[in-house]
């Protein structure tokens, strides 16, 4: 199993900013002398190659030098803006500051990203910035992450002249602008990104500027729809202030306690990369990590809340067998499990294994090797053929391997497949759905909630064992998307409960121990 | 009237004060009207762009950019990337809103036939079939009046297809504005001609790549349109002779403040702002204590920097500017700070909000001026008047918060004691004037 890890396109770790740099990558002249040279721009005292056309914010990302260029309105994953002023620097017979954001890198030219002339300029766009800012710091959502703090630290005045009423937002101070996403208009800064990412990147529309100048809203286009995309949790993400949050995590916790774990979402086929932020293994919240392949800036609101299922209070994490006299499924130690489970895996005539398509593929090759002597394996995911439901990323597949699992030569399952077995293993660890079996025995591996299993005793199902397992962000493995790219992820929290990684599971049912 | 300017005669306003000058009868039985456009059609459009050129006509509309350059830099054969030829727009920039101005209003009521055919010569001369009137939304009669104007000339096959048999197609559109000051900034204008929010773009690209709809576009004032006939009709010589070097032709200068003939003056470019002053029938009411010379963005100019030229050129080298030729006469019953007061209401109000300097600038100038206005001022709030117009000045994408800092940094650079008595007495009660006049004047609701 290991070849698919080492072939895989392991998931970054980030740096500390996460959503403000593209994947450019430095770039050198063809070595060949009769090559023409790539220009070179000159920033702060070093020369850098860059191709033609890149702006000097995007030389400066190319080298990781983005740290000295602060900004508000620029985002990679957007359009430029050039308004908030703040990335400014000094080129050399320009006659004055610019923007580096939109103006184009040029061969030879000569750029300071700190000269006197540009901190003072930074340092007058903190100073105007933070006249109408509410200095709520201390119960703002954003304080730790913000970027207001951070560039009023580096580059801000540390006190100010502004003597005046601070502009107040009355209708907006805490607007819901849809079951997800709160607006406090009195700490924006006017970046716009929030209405640029509505009209370019998901294409939806449905946040505006209203008024002008000082008076300057934001607001959603139809107040009585609200916000409608589906990505609406990214706006908080590249909000630099606290003026957008989602009422996920919003007064949940402070940023500075969170541990930060790269992993990748299983919410669907797509694979968004992700970082786990918890807190003492107790999951927070998913922000998406950039992959230009995959899923650039951005993630769904369906997948960044899925981390409620493996938080779920309900979820099974000990092993259960039903009781012999009322058949109720009850709690047990895993020793006790594994010797019944074990003897009736062996004790069955006929097995069919059920692998869900949101095992991992190490997993799916494990299962494979245990069962491919004594069972007949399908694998199954209950959503169908993958189709994309939009431009961007959501897909109707909401299991993450379906492309792997079925890589490894499993066909998918059919209705029929369970006549004349009589025992049905079914590993399901994700989002697949369970497969609809009556008659036969059934034990179920994976990740399950109460309510799952509740429906499914209704049902007369008869379930032989529950035994829990992993989820994604408490296990490492690979993930093939939807277009066919594997991604390999290690484990982001640890797991609190009694489940057990799958090999062990597997040891436990059909080893020779016991 | 002295102008001390032989080769000076009227180009634009020669009948302006005569019964029914804005008709199209008139204008080509009195005006020799669209005899220029006849002209111009039989000549290629280089020749005409050349003449302009050759004419030191300026832009009218406050930046005063080289009007035959501007012409030049529109792309000859423009294709997208398919490979379809691209059209051509011309816009005219009849957003006329800096305080202090009227020119434009008065050519769009009394000749506005001049205007559309130095349109049309411009569509010649660019390649253009298409061109659009933006006009500020607050000029419902004016519009109604262009309206009748356009229609007369399609009327009588200036516009339309197929122009006097030149095989030239042009057609106008009066496009209306919401009534926004920075909309009469060239990309704000086409970006609210678009359906947009009227706020400026990021420039590169200029218009005259990426302009209206994405296509090349040409923004001209309406003076700068009116003033082409002349130029093309006389030859561009006896245009340029009338002003000095780099600055041809006339301007019009809109006076109004404390004199005692307030109104349009065509004028050449070598009279003095005293001289204009006179002309206008002298200060009223008192003696001349400041002079803003080119709309409300203009530096101010104290009582003696008023000997000062009224061109380009001399206006930039005194530290202001000749604008859009707003002159506002004050005399000394004017509070410099209330004054300027008013007019950083009105930028307060205008700015578009999408650079963080202006935006937040306008109104903390605004605000402070207020204080220092009711009584709460200090010596530290003039230092920092200083230091908000340095970080405003020159750090956006347009010229409005350069526009901002003109009155505000002159008055307080120029009439500093004025703001320091208000500062020591408590304010305009201090010094006993109880009825501020800034509050009649209008500009913002705050």
């Amino acid at each position: 199993m290991k070849w698919v890890v080492l072939m895989s396109n392991p998931i970054s770790i980030p740096k500390e900013d996460l959503n403000y740099t593209s994947g450019k990558l430095p770039v050198h002249s063809d070595p060949n002398p009769e090559a023409k040279p790539l220009p070179k721009v000159t920033i702060d005292g070093k020369a850098y190659e860059f191709k033609p056309g890149d702006t000097i914010m995007q030389v400066a990302e190319r080298y990781r030098l983005h740290e000295d260029i602060p900004r508000y309105c620029y985002h990679p994953g957007m359009p430029i803006a050039g308004t908030c002023r703040m990335c400014t620097v000094e080129v050399e017979k320009a006659p004055k500051l610019m923007t580096s954001c939109s103006t184009p890198a040029g061969d030879g030219m000569v750029v300071h990203t700190r000269s006197e002339k540009v901190l003072k300029s930074r340092n007058g766009v903190m100073d105007f910035l933070l006249t109408n800012h509410p200095l709520d710091c201390p119960v703002c959502d954003k304080a730790g992450e913000c970027e207001l703090q951070d560039y009023t630290f580096e580059y801000g005045p540390q006190e100010s002249n502004f003597k005046e009423e601070k502009r107040v937002y009355e209708s907006a101070t805490t607007k819901k602008l849809s079951d997800k996403i709160t607006l406090n208009m009195n700490r924006c800064v006017h970046c716009e990104r929030c209405v640029r990412f509505t009209d370019d990147v998901t294409k939806t529309n449905d946040l505006v500027m209203v008024n002008r100048g000082w008076h300057k809203e934001l607001t959603v286009t139809d107040e009585k729809v609200g916000l409608v995309n589906d990505y609406q949790g990214c706006l908080t993400d590249f909000c630099p202030v606290g003026a957008l949050t989602m009422n996920d995590f919003r007064f949940e916790k402070r940023v500075w306690f969170l541990d930060k774990m790269p992993s990748l979402c299983d919410g669907c086929s797509k694979g968004c990369n992700i970082e786990v932020h918890h807190d003492k293994e107790v999951v927070q919240r998913y922000v998406p990590i950039f992959n230009e392949k995959v899923n650039n800036h951005w993630m769904c609101d369906e997948g960044r809340l899925s981390y409620h299922t493996y938080a779920d209070a309900n979820r099974i994490v000990s092993p259960l067998l039903p009781d012999t006299a009322s058949g109720r499924l009850s709690s047990t130690n895993w020793e006790t499990a594994a010797t019944i489970v074990n003897a009736r895996v062996k004790s069955a005539s006929k097995v069919l294994v059920v692998v869900g398509t949101d095992a991992t593929n190490e997993e799916a090759m494990l299962i494979k090797g245990h069962f491919s002597a004594r069972a007949e394996l399908k694998y199954h995911s209950g959503f169908g053929e993958n189709k994309a439901l939009d431009h961007l990323l959501r897909q109707s597949d909401k299991t993450p391997n379906t492309k792997g699992v079925a890589a490894i030569g499993l066909a998918p399952m059919q209705a029929t497949d369970v006549n004349g077995k009589d025992l049905v293993v079914v590993f399901r660890q994700g989002r697949a759905q369970i497969p609809k079996v009556e008659g036969q025995d059934v034990i179920l591996v994976g990740v399950y909630a109460r309510e799952e299993i509740d429906a499914l005793k209704a049902s007369n199902v008869r379930i032989q064992a529950v035994l829990p397992s992993l989820a994604t962000i408490e296990k490492e493995g690979s993930f093939t998307n939807c277009d066919g790219i594997t991604q390999s992820f290690n484990a982001a929290v640890a797991h609190r409960g009694k489940a057990l990684a799958l090999p062990k599971i597997l040891a436990a049912l059909v080893g020779d121990k016991h | 009237m002295m102008y001390n300017n032989e080769h000076f005669e009227p180009v634009i306003t020669p009948n302006v004060s005569k019964p029914g000058c804005e008709t199209i009868d008139f204008y080509m039985q009195n005006e020799e009207g669209y005899k220029a456009l006849e002209k111009a059609l039989k000549m290629k459009p280089a020749e005409v762009v050349d003449e302009v050129k050759k004419s030191n006509l300026r832009g009218r509309g406050g930046a005063g950019f080289p009007t035959g350059m501007k012409w030049s830099f529109m792309p000859p054969n423009p294709v997208d990337a398919n490979g379809n030829v691209k059209p051509k727009y011309l816009v005219c920039n009849a957003d006329e809103g800096e305080p202090g101005t009227f020119k434009d209003r008065l050519i769009f009521t009394k000749t506005p036939h001049r205007m559309i055919e130095g349109m049309i010569i411009g569509g010649h001369a660019i390649g253009s079939n298409k061109g659009f009137v933006y006009v500020r939304g607050e000029w419902h009669k004016e519009i109604r009046l262009m309206q009748k104007a356009l229609d007369d000339a399609y009327a009588k096959g200036f516009l339309g297809k197929n122009i006097l048999g030149s095989g030239f197609n042009f057609d106008l559109v009066i496009y209306k504005g919401a009534g926004a000051y920075i909309c009469g900034e060239e990309t704000a204008l086409l970006n609210s001609l678009e359906g947009k929010r009227g706020e400026p773009r990021l420039k590169p690209p200029f218009p005259a790549q990426v302009g209206a709809y994405g296509m090349p576009s040409c923004v001209n004032n309406v003076e700068t349109f009116a003033a082409v006939p002349y130029i093309i009709q006389k030859g561009w010589e006896k245009y340029a002779k009338m002003g000095p070097e780099r600055s041809g032709g006339t301007r019009l200068i809109c006076v109004s403040g404390h004199v005692n003939k307030p109104g349009v003056y065509e004028l050449p470019m070598n009279l003095s702002i005293n001289d204009i002053i006179e002309l206008a029938g002298g200060v009223k009411g008192g003696k001349l204590k400041a002079v803003i010379p080119g709309g409300a963005s203009a530096p101010m100019l104290r009582a003696d920097e008023c000997g000062v030229l009224t061109d380009y050129d001399s206006l930039a080298k005194a530290g202001t500017m000749a604008g859009s030729g707003g002159l506002i006469v004050m005399n000394d019953t004017v509070s410099i700070p209330e004054a300027t007061y008013t007019l950083l209401k009105f930028y307060e109000h205008e700015s578009c909000g999408q650079c963080s300097q202006c935006r937040e600038g306008s109104h903390w100038l605004a605000r402070m001026f207020k204080r220092i206005l009711d009584g709460g001022g200090t010596q530290e709030d003039l230092d920092y008047i200083a230091k908000i117009c340095a970080n405003m000045a020159g750090q956006t994408i347009c010229a409005f918060a350069d526009a901002v800092t003109g009155p505000a940094l002159s008055s307080v650079r120029k009439f500093r004691s004025e703001f320091e008595e208000l500062i020591t007495k408590g304010g305009l009660h201090g010094i006993g004037r109880t009825e501020s006049v800034s509050h009649e004047m209008g500009g913002a609701h705050v």
